[in-house]
This record gives C-alpha cells, sequence and structure tokens, in this order.
C-alpha cells in the first residue's frame, strides 16, 4: 500500500517536473490559465474548464501531445512563462497593449468591456459613471485603458474613483455589497452573470473592443504556429464552432479564418 | 496586648489536612520561632497569616483587626488594613529584578502607603547602612550575592513599619557560609524588640534569639514554651526525635 | 518605464504597507493584552469564548479574515458598504487577527513570572492592578520582546494580504508595474524595501531590548 502511494507520488511529481519541458521538444504541452475566468478558463469542481481550455485539449489530442493544464497566479504569468513552466497563456487574454511583450497567435476572438451595475442602478450609460465607483480586475486591458496613459483615461477621469479588485469575483461582489458602483469587466464574464443572476444588468455601451489571442513565450514562434495550424483546421472542420457553442449558447464566437 | 491571635486554624489541601486546629498568638515584643520537620505545616500557618493562602475554619486578629472568624473572611478593606500591619521575608528574597535596590524599598512605602518620597529615601538609606548596604542603592538585584539580596528583603519589609515581620526559612536559599549575614541581621532586630516569627531550620540560631519556640509536627502543634527551655528540655517524645536529628546534622 | 515614477509609485504603496503596519499595532498590541487577560480569567464562560476566538484567527487564514470583515456587513446582515469602510475593514481584520497571535505571546510571557512576584506584592499591599502595571508588565515586556519581534515582522509582510480588498499596497503595485511593463525591477526595489523596512522595525526591537538590558 505504502509502497504503492510511493509509486504514485512520483509518477504525480514526474508529471509535473515533465509540464515544465518544452511543448515542441517534448511531448507536453502546458497550458497557463487564470481558474478565475469562465468561461474562458475556470476550475468547476475541481475540474478545469472551459472555452479556451477545450479548444486547447483539441489542438494538443491532434498534435499527440500529453496537455497539462495550469492555474497560474495571473500577476505571475510573464515568470511562469518566462521560466518555461508554461508553454503558453491561453484564458481569454487581450492582444490589446500587449503587442509586444508575447509571440502571438492570430486574434481568435473579439472581446468586449462591458459595464456591470446593479439591477435598478440609475447608471444606463458611460456618461453616467461621472463621479461613481468603478471596479476593475487587476492586470486587464480596461483597467490600462482606464487608467492615466491609457486609451480610456478621459472615460476614466470621471469616476470618482477606481478599484483594482484582485479578481472578478471581489469586483462582482463589491457591485452586489454596494461598496462599489459599477463593474467594468470582460463581457464573456458580465453575459455569465447576468445569465446566472438577475441581480446585475449590463449596459448597452461598451467601453472597448479587445481582441483575444494565444500567448507565447517570445521566440517560440514554432509552437505558435503549430498551435495557430492546428486551431485553423478546427475552425475548418467546424469543430471550434462547436466548442464555442457550448460555453456561448451556441453561438459562435471566433473570428479566425482558415 | 496580642499582635497576631489565631484560633482553631484548619486547612485542607484538597482532602489532605495541613493544619489541624492551630491556635497560635504572638505578643508584641516577642520573638517567636517555628521549627518542625519538613511538611510539618509550618510555612503554610505563615502563608495562612500573612494572606497568601485561605483558612478553612478559625479565627484570626491583627492586635484591633478581626480579619478571620470562623473561616469567614472580613472585607476587602480590613484585609488592606492588615497587609498594611505586617511584612514577611521569603525564602527566595522575592526581589523586584527591574528595579534597583533602592526602588526596591521605596516604591510600596510611596505607592501604597502614599507617604513622601524624600522622607522614605532617607529612612530606606538609614536602614541600608544598618546592614551594611550602604553605597550599593542604585544596584540592581541580580548584581547582589544571595545574602546581600535577602538584606535587602528584609529592608524592604522593614520600610512598611509593619508591627510584625515573618521570615519563611531566610536562610535555606543561601550557601551557608551566607547564612551569618542574615542571621545577624535579625538578631539585632530581635535586640530592638521587633516582633517576629520566624520559621526556620536553625535550631542553635533560635534558640539563641527567640523567647519562645514552637514545634510543629504533621500540622499540629505539639509542643511549645520558652526557647532554651523546649530545645534544652524537649517534654515531648517527638520534640527529642527531632532534635536529636536536627542537631546532629548542624552541630 | 521611467525609474523615478516607479520608485515613486512603490514608495506610495511602501506608505499603504506602513499605514496598515502602524495602526495595526496600535490597535492589536492593547487588546491583544484585553484577550489575553480574557484567556487567563476566572470566569469560565471567558475564557472559553476567548480560547475560541484565538483558535478561529489563527486557524483560519488571514486573507478570508480580511474577506469576511468588508463583505460581513452585507452577506450576513444586509447592511450596503460605503467605499471608506475598504481601509477599515483592513485595519479591522489585521487588528483582531494580530491581536490574537499577541495574545498567547502576552499569557507565555506573563505565566512565565514566578509566582513569588505575585506574592511579593500582594504582601507589599500592592492592589491588583498595581502588581500588573508597576511589577508584572514591565517584567513581561522584556521577555516578550523576542516572540514579539517575530511576529510584527511577519506583520510587516503580511501587509500585501491587504490587496485581497483592493487596497494597493506596494507588493500589489510591484507586481502591477511588472506585469504592464515586463520587468522585474519593480520586484527588486519592493524587495528592498521591505527588508529595509524590516530592517528598522528589527532595529527599533533591538533597541528595546537592549534598553531593558539593565536588569536580569
Amino acid at each position: 500500500m505504502l509502497r504503492r502511494l510511493f509509486y504514485l507520488l512520483l509518477s504525480v511529481a514526474a508529471l509535473l517536473f515533465s509540464g515544465c519541458s518544452d511543448g515542441e521538444s517534448g511531448t507536453t504541452f502546458t497550458v497557463g490559465f487564470d481558474a478565475d475566468f469562465p468561461p474562458y478558463g475556470y476550475v468547476e469542481n475541481g475540474v478545469s474548464k472551459g472555452f479556451d481550455l477545450d479548444l486547447a485539449r483539441e489542438v494538443a489530442k491532434r498534435n499527440g501531445w500529453k496537455i497539462v493544464l495550469k492555474p497560474i497566479n495571473w500577476d505571475a504569468k510573464d515568470m511562469e512563462l518566462n521560466s518555461g513552466s508554461i508553454d503558453c497563456i491561453w484564458n481569454g487574454f487581450s492582444i490589446n497593449g500587449r503587442e509586444s511583450a508575447y509571440e502571438w497567435s492570430e486574434p481568435y476572438v473579439d472581446n468586449r468591456q462591458v459595464v456591470l451595475v446593479r439591477k435598478g442602478s440609475p447608471i444606463r450609460s458611460l456618461g453616467d459613471l461621472a463621479g461613481k465607483i468603478v471596479a476593475v480586475q487587476t492586470d486587464t486591458p480596461v483597467q490600462k485603458a482606464l487608467m492615466k496613459g491609457g486609451a480610456k483615461e478621459t472615460l476614466g477621469k470621471t469616476f470618482k474613483r477606481l478599484i483594482i479588485s484582485p479578481n472578478y469575483n471581489n469586483a462582482v461582489m463589491e457591485l452586489e455589497a454596494g461598496s462599489v458602483d459599477a463593474v467594468a469587466l470582460d463581457s464573456g464574464v458580465a453575459q455569465m452573470k447576468t445569465a446566472s443572476s438577475d441581480r446585475f444588468v449590463q449596459l448597452a455601451e461598451p467601453v472597448m473592443t479587445e481582441q483575444y489571442g494565444i500567448g507565447f513565450r517570445k521566440g517560440n514562434i514554432a509552437l505558435r504556429d503549430a498551435v495557430q495550424k492546428t486551431l485553423k483546421e478546427m475552425v475548418a472542420d467546424g469543430s471550434a464552432a462547436r466548442i464555442s457553442g457550448r460555453y456561448f449558447e451556441g453561438r459562435n464566437v471566433l473570428i479566425l479564418k482558415p | 496586648m496580642d499582635v497576631l491571635t489565631i484560633r482553631n486554624l484548619s486547612k485542607c489541601f484538597g482532602s489532605l489536612p495541613v493544619l489541624k486546629d492551630i491556635s497560635f498568638s504572638v505578643r508584641k515584643g516577642e520573638v517567636v520561632s517555628i521549627i518542625g520537620p519538613s511538611g510539618s505545616g509550618k510555612s503554610t500557618l505563615l502563608r495562612c497569616a500573612t494572606l497568601l493562602e485561605t483558612m478553612d475554619a478559625g479565627s484570626m486578629s491583627y492586635g484591633d483587626l478581626e480579619i478571620v472568624r470562623d473561616g469567614r473572611y472580613a472585607e476587602k478593606s480590613l484585609l488592606k488594613a492588615a497587609r498594611n500591619r505586617f511584612g514577611l521575608v521569603f525564602q527566595n528574597y522575592n526581589l523586584f529584578p527591574h528595579y534597583s535596590v533602592l526602588r526596591n524599598i521605596t516604591d510600596a512605602p510611596v505607592c501604597v502607603q502614599k507617604r513622601r518620597k524624600e522622607e522614605v529615601v532617607a529612612e530606606a538609606k538609614a536602614l541600608l547602612r544598618k546592614i551594611g548596604l550602604e553605597g550599593r542603592e542604585n544596584a540592581y538585584p541580580f548584581q547582589l550575592s544571595g545574602g546581600q539580596q535577602q538584606r535587602v528583603s528584609i529592608v524592604r519589609a522593614l520600610a512598611m513599619n509593619p508591627e510584625i515581620l515573618f521570615f519563611d526559612e531566610p536562610t535555606s536559599a543561601l550557601d551557608p557560609e551566607l547564612t551569618g549575614e542574615i542571621l545577624r541581621v535579625i538578631r539585632q532586630l530581635a535586640e530592638e524588640r521587633m516582633t517576629m516569627v520566624i520559621v526556620t531550620h536553625e535550631i542553635s540560631f533560635a534558640r539563641n534569639v527567640s523567647d519562645r519556640i514552637v514545634f510543629m509536627a504533621d500540622g499540629l502543634i505539639v509542643e511549645e514554651g520558652p526557647a532554651k527551655e523546649l530545645i534544652d528540655h524537649p517534654r515531648e517524645e517527638r520534640t527529642r526525635a527531632f532534635l536529636a536529628n536536627a542537631t546532629s546534622g548542624t552541630i | 518605464m521611467d525609474f523615478r515614477i516607479m520608485l515613486a509609485e512603490l514608495l506610495g504603496g511602501l506608505w499603504i504597507s506602513v499605514e496598515i503596519f502602524l495602526l495595526t499595532l496600535l490597535f492589536a498590541l492593547p487588546l491583544g493584552l484585553l484577550i489575553a487577560f480574557g484567556r487567563m480569567s476566572k470566569i469560565r464562560i471567558v475564557r472559553w469564548a476567548v480560547q475560541v476566538y484565538i483558535s478561529v484567527m489563527r486557524g483560519t487564514p488571514l486573507m478570508l479574515q480580511l474577506l469576511m470583515c468588508f463583505f460581513g456587513p452585507y452577506y450576513l446582515f444586509n447592511i450596503p458598504l460605503a467605499g471608506g469602510y475598504r481601509f477599515v475593514a483592513v485595519i479591522l481584520a489585521f487588528s483582531l487577527n494580530y491581536a490574537a497571535y499577541f495574545a498567547e505571546i502576552y499569557r507565555a510571557g506573563m505565566e512565565s513570572i514566578p509566582t513569588g512576584q505575585y506574592e511579593a506584592a500582594r504582601v507589599l499591599g500592592y492592589s491588583p492592578v498595581q502588581t500588573f502595571c508597576r511589577i508584572i508588565f514591565p517584567q513581561v515586556v522584556k521577555r516578550i520582546i523576542p516572540p514579539m519581534t517575530n511576529e510584527v515582522i511577519t506583520l510587516v509582510k503580511d501587509t500585501s494580504l491587504a490587496f485581497s480588498l483592493s487596497v494597493l499596497e506596494m507588493f500589489t503595485i510591484a507586481k502591477q508595474i511588472s506585469s504592464a511593463h515586463t520587468t522585474m525591477i519593480p520586484f527588486v526595489v519592493a524587495g528592498i524595501f521591505y527588508y529595509v523596512f524590516n530592517f528598522v522595525v528589527a532595529a527599533g526591537m533591538g533597541w528595546l531590548e537592549k534598553r531593558l538590558d539593565y536588569y536580569r
């Protein structure tokens, strides 16, 4: 019994260790994701799920790679990637504002950043946010855009305060509890929140539109190309659209052309 | 006039009786030694008298202050007044390590008895001179020998101007060569007719310095009488046995 | 990014960390003493309640306590939260948590004082309050400095947990600059700041220890 446990631990360790190897040279493909980012990547009942993760699984399967899905601390994503402990960041990852920091795939999803407010809130447009407290998740494109030097700085300046939350869940909890008046967030997440609870309403007007891509380590063009090629095949044969349908109520959100 | 009167004191630790129906009193100016084997209850008697232990039954008065009647203690203000009448010198000195010698002596008179600081300091210095610790006012207890610390603790008790001073085996924690200096101080106090109750193992010292000796065993007062008479001509068999044993060791 | 701007941002964060640190000490040090008294109380219910409190505070993550302090009023009692409550909740959670640890240190310190000290004070007529303030507590302070130094240094590092309530202290700002500009420099700078902060704290405690070194 003890011996079996020992071998089990050993094989788990080996698995973790192999996760650190490079995807193209070995047989593993390690995807780093923020486990707090539904519906793109999240953990439900201990299982990693999500639109991006299902795409990644399929890509790995078609290439004969062993997939490792690794939840990461979003703030440490660059260290994870550069140290080689993950092969790519694939998790509703906005290209906008980070164009030169990664080896990017072609954009595969158009995503909008929208505003969520409490039901019955007097806020009905972006203009109504003036003098209000607005929360965003740390290190997201919308945070960067709303802050000084960002693309939406003028909008950000009208707020009473911009609160930077460690994750979406905190921001939405604060909205519910009343300590913030609105949350600017990814439309995919916003849709999930409005679908699961009638306490929130999404403003029609988006803050900004951005595109998602898969981020690879600088210089890792070979792996980027291999993943992108397989992803395009999946778009061509309709399997990518089926995966999208599972997470976006039947809609195909992919913008990648075969 | 009795300074301390104890009548029919009983005390148990759990189910174990340690003091059985003890009656004991001390007159003004009298020096009483309590001797007896370990576990005879003599220290417990002292701790009951100094209100560090509570008695289960019996009565106790300090002069006109009746502080226990039939096992019931008087109100706090009365106990506080009684505490003002006695002093206690511990076996382990129990000086306050964070206070200098002078502060150890003057803190309680100033902050408990609310006496004027200058007066207390002058008195403390005079007492230190008397016991041969002049010039050590600013030393801290850890810088003193055991004998010096014990002398300071005697002065600390005296500075409160007690009517009666208790000693709980004042030389037991000291190296044999240091006991002499403590015994000299106590003898000096006896000559000044300070009322004292001394729990001790020093039989010959007790014989020389005391007016009266009480011999205790198994929680009872077995025998008491004038010091020299009790030591030289004990009436009870147990006293004889104890003295034979104790003196063969020390003399 | 301009190094000076980065430095300015990190210093701003450092000030928040220092604020959390000082305010926590201000409230947790006396509160811990009160809790220690409760822990040693003669009344069984008080002793029991305080024991449960200490056990919960030490047995659950500080991050969870932070979330409870901030969101608790709304989710438990339906009180809408005002924005200004955020920092209050941080200080509240830190103080309640650290007071539990401090209480155990105080208690260990008080229990290590020989009973002879209490007895000597009692015979000399000191009231219980005088005994504690004049005789016992000064000796306790000397004895608890080493464990207190450990705890206080941990507090400096724990200030980064304030970010779970969106209070941007130094470490979070370092993370943000780092991820925005793909550079490790802010971490290095933040590390140096933390070290200097702790160095000052340790030096202060060392000074206090030395000052109390006049007796044994």
